[in-house]
């Protein structure tokens, strides 16, 4: 029965809170009570084991499924981003950034036109006419032909640029979604795109039916395309809040 | 407080920012607390859901972390409550006689304690002495932040941490606890 007079003693000794002199006295005890030697060892054991228990992380769509309640509740409203949401999404636009300059540095590799294919303006010997200079040397079928694919290109640009100023206006009206610096970052992906639809079109003025300037020029016209649907579809996710989202927009963004 | 200020002017970012900070260490206590990880994230969601409602009445009295831990505690408390009235049980919130070494009880064999182990056992806890232990020894709050958040006397987060560790003792040295 002696030993419970030491209980709580022993406990404190284990919290690392008992004052000296009742430490004192707990230690005369615990010379003659194996039993209580045996018991501080086990605590101590246990205060061991339970430092050892780390937080746990809760899935990510719990903090969606929070979000989503107050918002359905009106207990929030939509306001600059979190630094921590700043920073994931300053990162996702920035993969965007490297996934299609990275595409485009591709394309510039290959869109450097044959010689042969340029030649016959600087060789008017040439036999293989791919110029508009072709026309005045009477070369009928292969001016229809140029003419057919000039129209064709004409067509399919108008195509794009329709849907780019359709989504232009569509991302302007979405506007104030995105933090600054997230809005930068796109829109130096955008100058680079536009970049390369301008070289594009340089050289298809020079060289018409050139294949790489022609697949050049609608590959960056459809990276335009394909960036402003990624805009407009991150500032809808981050409007409604889900990080995860837009995450998986950059991740799709990568992937193709 | 400046946090506090844009939770209340309802800038979900701001709250997001808390959530990140506690989160972690919230749904481990009550992981631990209710055992199951489908419950335990749904309780997650409501005490984070009432601390947003209730953010007004937060003065900063106690740490913000403590007052999530009352919350926390409260919502498993009534959780466990409402399971164990459904199951016709019925449970002790708080265990008043902390039960003492005696001289048959078998000691802890191995040099350590393994996490499993202890997990295991704790989950055997009565909830009231398990939710002081849980707040004491792992989330390392004082006797006074645990009797806080608890709602108890100071002196009973003590007994009860005390009766948890003996408890503890108990199973883990495999004797059978009366």
């Amino acid at each position: 029965m002696s030993c419970n007079r030491y209980r709580d003693a022993i406990h404190e000794l284990v919290d690392g809170t008992l004052g000296p002199v009742r430490r004192a006295e707990l230690q005369t005890h615990l010379d003659v009570c194996p039993e209580c030697v045996a018991l501080v060892a086990d605590l101590q054991k246990i205060r061991d084991a339970a430092a050892t228990l780390d937080p746990v992380q809760p899935r990510d769509h719990v903090w969606m499924q929070i979000a989503g309640r107050l918002r359905q509740e009106g207990r929030v409203t939509v306001a600059a981003p979190s630094r921590h949401r700043h920073l994931a999404v300053f990162a996702m636009a920035a993969a965007l950034v490297l996934a299609i300059a990275g595409s485009l540095y591709v394309l510039r590799l290959t869109d450097t036109p044959p010689p042969t294919n340029t030649a016959t303006t600087e060789n008017p010997g040439a036999t293989t006419p791919v110029s508009n200079d072709a026309t005045a040397r009477g070369n009928a079928v292969s001016s229809d032909a140029v003419q057919s694919i000039t129209d064709d290109l004409a067509a399919a640009d108008q195509h794009y640029q329709s849907a780019i100023s359709k989504l232009q206006d569509i991302a302007k009206a979405s506007g104030g979604s995105l933090d600054p610096d997230t809005a930068a970052v796109i829109d130096e992906n955008h100058k680079i795109i536009d970049q390369a639809i301008a070289e594009s079109r340089n050289a298809l003025q020079s060289a018409p039916q050139s294949a790489p300037a022609q697949h050049s020029l609608f590959e960056a016209l459809s990276q335009k395309v394909t960036l402003l649907q990624s805009t407009i579809a991150l500032m809808n996710e981050m409007r409604k809040g889900n990080s995860a989202g837009a995450a998986q927009l950059v991740d799709r963004a990568k992937k193709s | 407080m400046a946090l506090l200020e844009r939770c209340r002017r309802g800038e979900l970012g701001a709250f997001e920012e808390i959530y990140r900070a506690h989160s972690g260490r919230l749904y481990g206590l009550v992981l631990r607390m209710v055992g199951n990880p489908a419950d335990a994230e749904d309780l997650l969601q409501e005490i984070f859901l009432s601390a947003h409602r209730k953010l007004d009445g937060f003065r900063g009295e106690s740490a913000l972390g403590t007052w999530l831990y009352r919350l926390a505690t409260n919502q498993c408390l009534d959780h466990l409550r409402s399971k164990s009235a459904r199951a016709g049980q019925l449970t002790d919130a708080l265990d008043d006689e902390p039960a003492m070494a005696d001289g048959r009880s078998r000691g802890i064999a191995d040099e350590t304690v393994a996490r499993m182990d202890l997990e295991r056992a704790l989950a055997q806890l009565p909830e009231g002495c398990r939710a002081a232990f849980l707040l004491y020894d792992v989330e390392g709050l004082e006797h006074r932040e645990v009797a806080d958040a608890l709602g108890i006397a100071e002196g009973t987060s003590k007994s009860q941490v005390h009766k948890a560790r003996l408890k503890l003792r108990a199973l883990l040295g495999g004797r059978t606890q009366a």
